[in-house]
């Protein structure tokens, strides 16, 4: 073997090396001790005992981890069919020729989604309080609204959609306007000249056109709602809310894990999600492709 | 015009030599960075670190602390850490042996994370022989002991007592000629403070209430409760939520702020929204534990002259005038070299009586040594309370202030006594019910149910059921502050 050939064999196992360093001990690793975590009680890496699959035989009767499968579903369910519709609608309005001022817009609606989730909860814990709240007091001003309205007892899961909403709602657009920004001219000159009307066009030339970016922002949207854990911890200050309203997946996992110290218990409510989230994307994937097919 | 099939071919070595230089690069970073590592450490902090969350406490222990490094060959830091960091690094350490700092000041709730796992994984030092031999577990109020007693050991020195009692609106109440002497149960408070309720327009809307009370208030909830007798967990840890006294609070709580006859309303502890409610006079009392005078007097300083404070109304005649509400502790980190000294050190901070003063005058924290209670500084007028010796009021509430046991089920157990009291204010709001007779049935049920839950918890968790089944044998040699507590009782 000459010494270029050595070098071209050798150079991409250097190129790789530190991220293969990096994913075994970060990622693999973890992976793996989480699978064998999961079936054992422990009080840290110190203490642990074998339960074998105990700990997820648990979970079925665990009333807690089925408050918090619901509330995540629940939350993801109501941000991806409202906030995947609305940003469509506003990269719709924003994709107008002619338009005016179309950065600026694209910029104030973008611009939530650069602010750390932290200080949206703290901003919303203030817009949503009773009496002095800021959106109490508005609603109240223009419609005789409750001023004790209780957006953080009785109504915690739509005062998290619509934070998130606020936050997300243009970084979704951002996609569906670069996706719009790209279906070809032509194919919807064609169909006008075919005599199809706005609705008939968006519906068979813009859809199919957008339906990768689309399929891709609604799996994110998924992924990132069944991670849900900054802004419920912040405006229910670390609980799950009345009658655990609040209470997500990942904060139970939090819970458990890191406030009570069983990693096993809370690696097996990991792999329980890692398979909610499977089963999402498969479920994503055949209808998605169904489409495709169709 | 260049199109790409008129490109030249690229040169082989050109090719070749781009290749090549991505590896040198990456890899003169690395050696670059192991250098820049190697020749600019992080400084490791001399001699032995505290940890506090607590910036006022940091203020008040320098004296001491610098007075203890003249004398003594250990140094020691004081550093002011987040809540949640000392927390974090706290259960880090103990979990994995990362480091941490040799003593820790931690609040009740962090402290109680460390007691999930069997009693000889506890990452603090056992202090119990230590704090009989030197006769503190007699010196100090007994049920200061409480939060930081697991399985019978104690791994902590008490910080405070942290009594509670009511700061209400003295100018509303006594413009309107009420005399407060009159209340001693929560019946008499109704009664006598009744007439304070206003409706300015009719009823419609009320903006008056006469006590800052809600079903999301957990810590106040929890103090109710404790002050009646019950508590989320008992002294052995195990989490006692149907205790017949929870549900009669959870029944109170919820039909005070319900029905024609609804006295509390929602005016949030810590944060602006509260103090302005409270600056407004939307509620006529509040819950205040000693540590809060502090806050309401850097806060809502526009209340100054206008509060007094009263002891709680108890349940029933005769019965308690105080809770606890909060506390922390001074622990030494197990695996910390020479605990004897580290012992030594948070003898001379926690039992100094100067720092006892300064804990009262700059903090409002009453010390929890008992022979520190007699001190003139707890008898100086408060002015912020119109007048009123503050301390003294606290202090003499301080024996009578119920023992907060501590388990690693606590922060379980409150979050079970949260949903339990949200759910118990869903049926009143469904089924109309609004009177404490009425729900306290349901009260009852629902907390049954949350302990169900919590046991079948408890009996997962091996290292918790071994260790109680050991210690709780007769003859244990072990102390137990309910029984420090009930001898405190008994004393003359």
């Amino acid at each position: 073997m000459t010494a270029a050939a050595l070098r071209a064999r050798v150079a991409p196992w250097i190129l790789l090396g530190p991220f293969l360093a990096l994913f075994a001990v970060f990622t693999a690793y973890p992976l793996v001790t989480s699978i064998w975590l999961s079936t054992r009680q422990t009080f840290g890496p110190g203490y642990s005992r074998s339960v074998g699959l105990g700990n997820f035989a648990q979970l079925l009767s665990d009333p807690l981890f089925w408050t918090a499968l619901r509330n995540t579903a629940v939350y993801t369910f109501g941000c991806v069919c409202i906030q995947i519709p609305l940003s469509l609608m506003l990269a719709l309005v924003l994709n107008r020729p002619g338009l005016r001022m179309r950065a600026p817009l694209r910029l104030i609606l973008f611009s939530p989604a650069m602010v750390g989730v932290v200080f949206v909860g703290m901003i919303f814990s203030v817009i949503f309080e009773k009496r002095t709240g800021l959106l109490n007091q508005l609603l109240h001003g223009a419609f005789g609204w409750d001023l004790d309205f209780p957006w953080l007892e009785s109504y915690v899961m739509p005062a998290l959609i619509i934070a998130t909403l606020w936050q997300y709602v243009g970084f979704s657009m951002v996609y569906f306007l670069a996706a719009l920004q790209n279906v070809p001219a032509d194919l919807t000159e064609a169909a006008r000249m075919d005599g199809a009307g706005p609705f008939r066009r968006f519906l068979h030339v813009v859809v199919p056109a957008i339906r990768p970016v689309g399929t891709f922002v609604v799996l994110l949207s998924i992924i990132g709602s069944f991670q849900i854990f900054e802004l419920p911890y912040i405006l229910m200050n670390g609980l799950g809310g009345p009658d655990n309203r609040a209470l997500t997946l990942v904060m139970y996992l939090y819970q458990t894990g890191f406030q009570t110290g069983d990693l096993g218990y809370a690696s097996a409510i990991g792999w329980a999600m890692a398979l909610v989230l499977a089963a999402c994307a498969v479920i994503q994937r055949v209808v998605s492709s169904g489409g495709e097919n169709a | 015009m260049t199109t790409p099939g008129a490109m030249p071919p690229p040169h082989p070595d050109a090719h070749d030599q781009s290749r090549l230089a991505g590896p040198w690069i990456i890899g003169g970073l690395a050696c670059l960075s192991i250098l820049l590592t190697a020749l600019f450490p992080v400084p490791e902090p001399e001699g032995v670190r505290l940890w506090t969350f607590a910036r006022l406490h940091n203020d008040i222990y320098q004296p001491a602390v610098e007075e203890w490094n003249a004398a003594h060959e250990m140094q020691v830091q004081v550093s002011v850490l987040g809540i949640q960091a000392i927390e974090q690094r706290m259960l880090s350490s103990f979990l994995s042996g990362t480091p941490s700092a040799e003593l820790l000041e931690v609040e009740r709730r962090i402290a109680a994370r460390a007691f999930a796992g069997p009693v000889e994984a506890v990452g603090l030092v056992d202090l119990t022989d230590r704090l009989r031999r030197d006769g503190l577990l007699e010196g100090m109020n007994a049920t200061s002991f409480t939060p930081w007693t697991s399985r019978g050991r104690i791994f902590g020195l008490p910080h405070d007592v942290h009594p509670v009692m009511l700061g209400y609106r003295a100018d509303i109440v006594e413009a309107a000629g009420i005399d407060v002497s009159q209340i001693e149960t929560w019946d008499d408070f109704i009664r006598v403070l009744s007439p304070l309720m206003r409706n300015p327009d009719g009823g419609k809307r009320t903006d008056r209430f006469l006590l800052n009370l809600w079903e999301t208030h957990m810590d106040v909830m929890e103090a109710l409760t404790l002050q009646a007798g019950g508590g989320i967990v008992d002294q052995s840890g195990v989490p006692s939520l149907d205790h017949p006294a929870n549900a009669r609070v959870l029944a109170h709580a919820v039909a005070w702020g319900r029905g024609e006859n609804r006295i509390a309303a929602d005016a949030p502890y810590f944060n602006a929204s509260g103090n302005r409610l409270l600056a407004e006079g939307f509620v006529i009392a509040s819950f205040v534990p000693d540590w809060m005078c502090n806050l309401w007097r850097k806060e809502i300083p526009q209340l100054g002259g206008k509060v007094k404070l009263m002891p709680l109304p108890a349940w029933e005649r005769g019965g308690r005038r105080t809770s606890a509400w909060g506390g922390s502790m001074l622990g030494i980190a197990r695996d910390a070299p020479n605990t004897d000294a580290l012992y030594e050190f948070a003898k001379h901070l926690y039992t100094s009586p100067e720092l006892s003063r300064r804990l009262f005058q700059e903090g409002d924290i009453i010390s929890p040594l008992r022979s520190f209670w007699n001190d003139p500084v707890y008898d100086q007028p408060d002015p912020y309370f119109s007048g009123q010796p503050r301390g003294r009021l606290f202090v003499s509430l301080a024996q009578d202030v119920p023992p907060r046991y501590n388990s690693a089920f606590s922060g379980l157990c409150l979050l079970r006594l949260q949903a339990a009291t949200s759910r118990l204010a869903a049926y009143a709001d469904r089924t109309g019910q609004d009177t404490p007779e009425s729900l306290l049935p349901e009260a009852q049920r629902i907390l049954t149910q949350a302990q169900a839950e919590m046991m079948e918890r408890v009996s997962r968790n091996r290292f918790f059921a071994e260790d109680r089944a050991g210690t709780t044998e007769p003859g244990a040699a072990v102390p137990d502050t309910a029984e420090i507590v009930a001898a405190e009782k008994e004393a003359p």
